[in-house]
């Protein structure tokens, strides 16, 4: 609860008279007001620039130093005020905090210092404002990050320690290739043979000229057969090594098997060994062929070496709602097009657009204006339509795009920020839980004298959740019993509990002498909670409450047992005998 | 032929109606030609009433209160109502954080009736502290009117069961779900066929200020907690 609204409680207590006149049950006994601590003000001298507030302002916040008796520390008993040798500019906010409950984090400080003076002023940063909440948590993870982004470069720029096993030795060479000459040398190396196998794979299938004794110009792949499959060789051979060497140095093989990186590695070298395993089939060789292009999954193996790649790939993986969005839309709009003018083209002789998927091809290429000019209408309707599509495919196709893209940003930034705040959610109710403890002592038991009167007006008591879920099954529970034994046997059980629950609750009041009124309502209620015990298994909502409620609860209870009639005189001796039994002990409660 | 002939033909008529129509459409979108006169704006309605309470000294004439607790006061109203002045809906979220398992809203409805006497729909200083000042530093005779003018929503100087019913129903969703004993339907109606029982003595059905008066003076119990809150401030 905001300590501001401290200031509202006399009201709230005041405005309680108007339960009053509805009560029929006297009210506790409010909490005696211990003698308030002079109200005067406070003079703060913080390096020369002088904070004057209330006492009272301070003391709003018992937890912290300038709230507690922390300050008589800093007490200064030449000039009569509390010195404090600290910035000025973020004591300010500090102050602000006790004057209006919220604290705010000024974007021009540095995170570490203003952390420090709540670190010295016994605040906890948790409980800044929401305004402010995201900026210092992004400032203070950012520098975390700095700061850990130096550690590790001081780290690997050090000499790497001795006791590191081969394992962990290797893991490190292949994961930071600065932090020895060996790991450098062969991450050079890799690159250069990705290099070079993927520019074999290319110039490959460049026609390479004719040989004498054929007419058809043959790719270079087949002319020098052997010198590729000897690069190719020596590349995969350096893969499958490196792939081995990484696999058995990760410190988690499973979780290296299922990354991504290990993914294209074994899918760059599989289609060699393939080739390896089946050269003479003819009838696979068209699959093998296929199975060639893998090789070009090469390329991605650069991902290892530059960042950036690795950066696109993830922005691509993020945006694809968008990218989906995108694609439907045109997917919806081609086939529009497409639907329109081929029956737009129907009439025409010779037409190219033989049916709507192949009209398929036309749209996409005027809509994204590419216009090749293999498929043309040449109706007048045609035309017009085409060149609607056209129009239109630069405003479906050009104008989302940017917006598409800047939606993209701010949706990223967005659910990155939605996810902080979850995360932080959790830190932020610890931390304002442990401030909403806070409101002084006598505010707490003044609200809690408050609350005890609303109980007194209703009859009725506060629970907390679990002993609400409890008694719901409780009453549950009572309602399979059947039997009258076992419901007596339960009963004073059910009744001990609650009176005892109500006796530990009600110890701390002593109330002022109601002890006639509840003897004389002893004899009232005998009826009631006779009828109330054997009427157990009819109804059982009232039972509960009819047998724990207040002794002193008047008339309302005759009026209400009225109508339930039921009654064995057997069975009320032994009732009204527990029931005096239960009373006694509710007496003696008091 | 002659269908193919019609067919073309029947698409250029229709390739022609939909481009004049898509070019409306296109111009209505530029905003160069408007079909309807709905432009509506919205109007930031800047609603900063500032309020002013009267002096200090009058204050003190019409209340009860000393000057230094009228200072205290209005020190705290006007940190949590820097505008002065206390709406609806102000009030009935500061009136929820006392209560925060039940629902305090419709017993702050019509508790802040009852503080704004001059029912312009917003509590002033001045309100706040007449009422203060009655329920705290008044005499019982003055209390025991407030309560009943609380009671009393319509303000016709009867109370209804109807108008009892809706205060206690008030007063019970305050207490909120988890109570013990368990909340029923038929309490708050219980309740007030017990308090019609105690204050209604010719049995007219209303309650009037003087059967209710009597009544509260003749019950020892409201007596003695109409004192409780003396010392809150």
């Amino acid at each position: 609860m905001a300590a501001g609204v401290a200031a509202w409680l006399p009201f709230a207590r005041a405005a309680a008279i108007g339960w009053m006149p509805v009560a029929s049950t006297p009210m506790p006994i409010p909490p005696q007001e211990k003698t308030k601590g002079k109200d005067g003000l406070i003079i703060l001298n913080v390096s020369g620039t002088k904070f004057q507030t209330w006492r009272t302002t301070l003391e709003r916040y018992p937890d912290t130093l300038l709230g507690s008796t922390e300050r008589d520390f800093f007490f200064h008993e030449e000039t009569n005020e509390y010195f404090f040798d600290r910035d000025p500019d973020i004591f300010r906010h500090i102050l602000n905090f006790f004057r209006t409950g919220k604290l705010h984090y000024p974007r021009q400080e540095c995170i570490a210092a203003y952390d420090e003076e709540l670190a010295f002023f016994g605040i906890i940063p948790e409980i800044i404002g929401d305004c402010c909440y995201e900026e210092y948590k992004d400032r203070r993870r950012e520098n975390a990050e700095r700061l850990q982004d130096d550690e590790e470069m001081d780290m690997s720029n050090d000499a790497p320690p001795v006791n590191l096993t081969y394992r962990e030795f290797l893991w490190r060479a292949f994961e930071n290739p600065h932090t020895s000459t060996l790991a450098l040398v062969f991450y050079y190396v890799t690159g250069f043979f990705i290099a070079i196998s993927v520019m074999a794979n290319v110039v490959e299938t460049v026609p390479c000229g004719v040989l004498p004794n054929r007419s058809k110009e043959m790719s270079c792949g087949d002319r020098y057969a052997l010198a590729f499959f000897c690069l190719d060789t020596a590349c995969v051979m350096i893969f499958t090594v490196e792939y081995l060497l990484r696999l058995i140095a990760a410190p988690s093989r499973y979780k290296f098997m299922k990354s991504v990186m290990s993914v294209i590695d074994v899918v760059a070298i599989m289609p060699y060994y393939i080739g390896l395993v089946m050269t003479d089939n003819d009838q696979v060789s068209g699959a093998f062929v296929t199975l060639r292009v893998f090789r070009v999954f090469r390329i991605f193996k650069f991902s290892r070496h530059s960042a950036g790649l690795r950066i696109l790939g993830y922005t691509l993986k993020s945006c694809a709602s968008e990218l989906g969005f995108l694609l439907f839309s045109l997917t919806m709009a081609i086939i529009i097009f497409a639907t329109v003018m081929f029956y737009a083209e129907k009439g025409s002789t010779a037409s190219k657009f033989t049916s709507i998927p192949a009209a398929f091809w036309y749209t996409i290429v005027t809509m994204t204006t590419l216009g090749y000019g293999d498929m043309v209408p040449k109706t007048i309707v045609g035309k017009v339509f085409g060149s609607i599509c056209s129009l239109s495919g630069v405003l479906v196709i050009a104008l989302p795009v940017p917006v598409i893209v800047s939606n993209f940003s701010r949706i990223y930034h967005q659910s990155q920020r939605a996810e902080k705040r979850r995360a932080q959610r959790a830190s932020k109710e610890a931390g304002r839980a442990l401030v909403a403890k806070a409101p002084s002592p006598p505010f707490e038991s003044q609200h809690n004298h408050l609350l005890h009167c609303l109980e007194k007006t209703t009859n009725h008591e506060f629970v907390d959740e679990q002993t609400f879920q409890a008694n719901c099954m409780e009453i549950s529970v009572m309602n399979k019993s059947g039997s009258r034994a076992s419901s007596l046997s339960s009963s004073p059980h059910g009744l001990s509990s609650c009176c005892s629950r109500r006796h530990r609750k009600k110890s701390s009041f002593s109330l002022p002498s109601t002890n006639n009124q509840e003897l004389s309502t002893i004899q009232i209620r005998e009826r009631p909670v006779a009828n109330s015990r054997s009427s157990l298994n009819a109804k059982l909502d009232e039972t509960v409450p009819l047998k724990c409620d207040k002794p002193y609860i008047t008339p309302s209870m005759v009026s209400l047992s009225a109508p339930v009639v039921t009654s064995s005189d057997g069975h009320g001796s032994i009732t009204t005998a527990a029931y005096s039994q239960s009373n006694i002990v509710r007496v003696s409660a008091l | 032929m002659l269908s193919a002939i019609w067919e073309t033909e029947g698409l250029q008529t229709v390739g022609i109606v939909v481009l004049v129509f898509a070019s409306i459409k296109l111009l209505h979108l530029l905003g160069l030609i408007s079909f309807s006169e709905d432009s509506v704006e919205d109007e930031l309605e800047l609603s900063t009433v500032r309020h002013r309470p009267e002096g200090l000294e009058q204050l003190e004439a019409q209340t009860s209160f000393s000057r230094k607790e009228l200072q205290i006061l209005y020190r705290g109203f006007k940190n949590e109502c820097p505008s002065g002045v206390v709406n609806e809906e102000t009030f009935k979220d500061i009136y929820a954080q006392f209560f925060p398992q039940g629902d305090a809203s419709t017993y702050a409805h019509f508790l802040f009736n009852a503080f704004d006497t001059d029912h312009n729909g917003s509590v002033s200083f001045e309100d706040f502290v007449m009422g203060l000042s009655i329920l705290l530093r008044g005499t019982i005779q003055e209390k025991l009117n407030w309560a009943f003018n609380l009671y009393d929503i319509n303000k016709d100087g009867y109370i209804t069961k109807e108008e009892m019913l809706d205060i206690m129903k008030a007063i019970y969703d305050m207490m909120g779900k988890c109570t013990y004993p368990v909340l029923r339907e038929e309490t708050p109606r219980q309740h007030v066929e017990v308090f019609f029982q105690k204050m209604d003595k010719n049995k007219d059905g209303v309650v009037t200020i003087d059967e209710f008066i009597d009544c509260c003076q003749n019950d020892e119990n409201i007596m003695r907690s109409m004192h409780l809150f003396e010392n809150v401030l």
